[in-house]
């Protein structure tokens, strides 16, 4: 695999293709290894110039929605709310430990989990059919446009991918949330809601991501296979699978870290699990409840980081094997528990309610305030997204060097530990308990909003940072330091620069995922598309809503174009 | 919760080889919004909007349930549900049978789910009021009628969750009233805090200068003295108005036999402060009584719900 890959995972997370044996290995510039190196010296001049631009212009940009969120030009630190907020600290230390809440803690967690992997092995499941329907070595006409290697030629390719790769765009765009409110409308009360609301948008987003492997994978075997008259399933069973198996196994649990916290955000409008029970303690503020939530989601939270972490480290064919077996079992054990009623799924009434609402959704429709609104808050939702990325990146890459594995004393493990224990609690506590808390002590606006998805993506980000620095090829810097430059010289010249384009890639996916999330922190007023999709789901106003998700669509697409630009010219 | 013991033991023991530590569990009584009921069974589904302390909310609607299995002859099981927009839509999908709903999600219900049955009120929903409280610092000060209201002009100010009677529409309706609009009249847009609690607690904290709640929370976080009320004071006490009630769904009938709405509005009659078998029930409901209701007594309801958009 190449750096293609990091151009083209338009994935809510993704931190897969890392790890020191794997593909990723090339980096993000193409500058590792010494053909790398070379490129690379011969691309700087444009390469800096480039990077200055979008450095400016991305200031302008967060001074823009720094201003339009009222900052320099109204107060926004409420200083009064710091005793408020500190309740919810203090209750850190005296979470609620009755034998009866931790009874339904521990079924809340179980039922979280459950959805989890059902959700993963759905999506896993689309993700494997539409990755082969979308992948253009499945469209390719035998024989057409071999260009070997990375070529990337379009010609050859029939008018299915282009298809394909359109209807991909949908599920991704809309946040798992508003799925979730969507499904519930017409499933009404069943697991399958949960489940679906995770497998569509993760589905497609792994049909994306299985798609580029499998283009990555070499493709002689497979037009030797073709050529032969092998059909494209067998020649894909036979030639690009067994190649790609670990990746896409790798990818799969990767994808179950997700979905563990799609299901708690699933759960705030009202799957179940950890999340419904934490909806429920926080609409009365039962602080001492809602830490024992999330010391639990951050205990599954750990595991499941865990269980990919080592997969990914050391994806030795019987670990593969080991945890493919877990994970089937772990399927039968999910629908044990949840039950889902797959019936429903065609059910007479499901089919009634799908169509009245439907009826009712079309044709979409503006929202009170008309263009000029939706336009409005749809700049608001990128200046949100865009002020919580900026935010998020600025504080992981200064934790990601600290919380990076390996190497260092005694002190240094520790301070390390603790890092990944704030980052963990950071993305465990979902983004409206975030927000509330930040309400707090913001006034309110877009800013709280923005601080929230700061917060959260902080969390995200770190994690995918600091597994960049553990991943770095630690041989510059040890050059640097036995020619006897300190060791914050070899830091500023051998490890910054090897990590900065990663970093970079990695802060411009997040900012898609960040620009969709801003619908969960609508709820709590903080202004832009959710606030606004919010309002018009509490009138059942469906056509507006479906206008608005549209909107949200817009803004992810015009979101993906830009950092796309941006990725391409820092390369 | 369905999970028969054996399937307990054994969710348990695979999830043990993730690691998680398994305590003992199969417990009956946790309330989850996961499990679907059967179709074609026979358990009446009970539930209430999440307009408080949902613990609270279960032991209310648990003892609802056990005095509703026995005056009906029926399996009764309280469903809790996060949200008051999801409460609707699960009512209206059919999988709620009998809602205690709040004035605006009731009307709404019934829009959505026609045919539905209009049951009973307490005798409290006859008058039931809001409050306005405001911070100490925010300048605004108690007022003697509506009209003092205009007094949150210029500040900012947030409602309770967006579909609550008591939190929103009808405070909207009485701001209206003194002139002040709240999507032009505050600083900022009105914040919606997501639950009568979360108000209190941003109004305290200073985030907002004002804020609009059902006036039963605040005198409950009054006497239990979670509210600083150096920071935090009621100004206004609204003039009283109808609020929630209890519908049936469309289909009760046909799934537990003709004329089975009337038996549960009887039921709900029936309850009489003065038999001890009723008294603890009527308490958790901070009622003397159940009392009929018409459609009628929502029409201010629905029109101020269609102005505000809540209602299309």
């Amino acid at each position: 695999m190449t750096t293609r890959d990091l151009t083209d995972l338009t994935e809510h997370e993704f931190g897969l293709f890392t790890g020191p044996d794997g593909p990723g290995d090339a980096g993000d510039g193409g500058d590792r290894g010494d053909g790398g190196a070379a490129r690379g010296r011969r691309r700087r001049p444009g390469h800096r110039r480039a990077a200055r631009w979008w450095l400016v212009g991305l200031a302008a940009a967060v001074g823009w929605s720094l201003w339009s969120a009222g900052v320099g030009r109204q107060e926004v630190v409420n200083s009064g709310g710091w005793t408020v907020m500190g309740r919810f600290w203090r209750a850190a230390v005296s979470p609620e430990l009755s034998s009866g809440f931790l009874r339904l803690t521990l079924d809340a967690t179980l039922v979280t989990v459950a959805f989890a992997v059902l959700g993963t092995a759905l999506a896993v499941l689309l993700g494997l059919v539409g990755g082969v329907l979308t992948s253009e070595t499945w469209w390719r006409r035998p024989g057409a446009g071999r260009t070997g290697g990375t070529g990337r030629r379009r010609d050859g390719l029939r008018p299915g991918w282009f298809v394909g790769r359109l209807a991909n765009g949908l599920p991704r765009g809309v946040h798992e949330a508003v799925w979730g409110l969507f499904l519930v409308s017409i499933l009404g009360r069943d697991p399958m809601v949960g489940v679906l609301a995770i497998a569509i948008p993760f589905g497609a987003v792994t049909a994306k991501v299985y798609a580029d492997l499998i283009d990555e994978t070499a493709r002689g075997p497979y037009e030797a296979l073709r050529a032969a008259g092998s059909g494209r399933m067998a020649a894909l069973a036979y030639a690009v699978f067994p190649v790609a198996r670990a990746e896409i196994v790798s990818y799969a649990f990767y994808r179950f870290e997700c979905s563990v916290r799609s299901a708690v955000i699933l759960g705030m409008i009202g799957a179940g699990g950890l999340g419904f029970q934490l909806n429920l303690s926080f609409q009365s503020l039962r602080y001492e409840e809602m830490w024992t939530l999330i010391y639990a989601l951050v205990a599954v939270s750990a595991l499941a980081d865990m269980w990919g972490a080592r997969l990914r480290r050391r994806a030795s064919p019987g670990r593969v094997k080991a945890s493919v077996v877990a994970a089937a079992v772990l399927v039968v054990a999910s629908v044990v528990k949840l039950g889902p009623d797959v019936g429903r799924l065609v059910s007479a009434q499901t089919r009634r309610l799908a169509a009245e609402i439907a009826a009712s959704a079309w044709p979409p429709s503006l929202p009170v305030d008309g263009w000029a609104g939706l336009i409005r808050r749809s700049l608001e939702t990128v200046q949100m997204s865009l002020l919580a990325i900026a935010l998020a990146s600025a504080l992981a890459v200064g934790v990601a060097f600290v919380a990076a594995r390996g190497g260092g004393g005694p002190a240094r493990r520790v301070a390390a530990a603790q890092a990944r224990a704030v980052l963990l609690l950071t993305r465990a506590i979902p983004p409206p308990v975030w927000a509330l808390l930040v309400l707090f002590v913001v006034f309110p606006g877009p800013l709280p909003g923005a601080l929230a998805l700061g917060i959260y993506n902080f969390g995200i980000l770190g994690r995918l940072m600091s597994e960049v620095v553990e991943n770095l090829d630690p041989r510059p810097a040890l050059a640097l330091r036995a020619l006897g430059a300190p060791a914050v010289s070899a830091f500023a010249y051998a490890t910054l620069p090897m990590s900065a384009g990663r970093f970079a890639a990695y802060a411009l996916y997040r900012w898609e995922v960040a620009a969709r999330e801003t619908v969960v922190v609508g709820v709590v007023g903080a202004g832009g598309l959710g606030r606004l999709l919010e309002q018009q789901r509490a009138a059942f106003d469906y056509s507006a809503m479906v206008g608005t998700v549209a909107a949200l669509i817009a803004v992810s697409v015009v979101i993906d174009l830009v950092s796309a630009a941006a990725r391409r010219s820092l390369r | 919760m369905r999970s028969a013991p054996w399937r307990t033991r054994a969710t348990l023991s695979l999830v043990a080889a993730l690691a998680l530590t398994a305590a003992a569990c199969g417990d009956d009584s946790s309330p989850s919004a996961t499990q679907p009921a059967p179709s074609g069974d026979r358990t009446l589904r009970i539930s209430a909007i999440p307009d408080q302390d949902p613990a609270k909310l279960v032991e209310i609607n648990s003892a609802m349930a056990t005095y509703l299995a026995a005056a009906l002859g029926v399996k009764v099981e309280y469903v809790p549900v996060s949200d008051y927009a999801a409460s609707v839509s699960l009512f209206r999908a059919g999988d709620l049978d009998m809602v205690f709903f709040g004035g605006l999600t009731g009307v709404q219900a019934r829009l959505q789910a026609p045919g539905s049955t209009l049951l009973a009120q307490r005798d409290v929903d006859d008058a039931f009021r809001s409050v306005f409280i405001a911070g100490t610092g925010s300048g605004v000060g108690p007022m003697t009628d509506v009209a003092g209201l205009a007094a949150f002009k210029g500040k900012r100010f947030t409602f309770g969750s967006e579909s609550s009677t008591s939190g929103r529409l009808m405070p909207e309706f009485f701001l209206d009233q003194a002139g002040v609009t709240s999507e032009r009249d505050f600083t900022g847009a009105p914040g919606y805090s997501g639950s009568h609690d979360k108000t209190v607690d941003l109004v305290e904290a200073g985030s907002f200068d004002g804020g609009a709640l059902n006036a039963a929370v605040w005198d409950r976080r009054k006497a239990a003295g979670t509210v600083d009320q150096t920071k935090v004071v009621e100004v206004f006490r609204t003039p009283p108005y109808r609020d929630y009630h209890w519908i049936a769904g469309p289909r009760t009938d046909e799934r537990f036999g003709a004329g089975f709405a009337e038996k549960a509005k009887a039921a709900l009659l029936a309850l009489d402060y003065a038999n001890p078998e009723h008294t603890r029930l009527l308490d958790l409901y901070s009622a003397k009584k159940f009392i009929p209701t018409e459609a009628g007594h929502y029409r201010e309801i629905e029109s101020i719900g269609r102005k505000l958009r809540l209602i299309s």
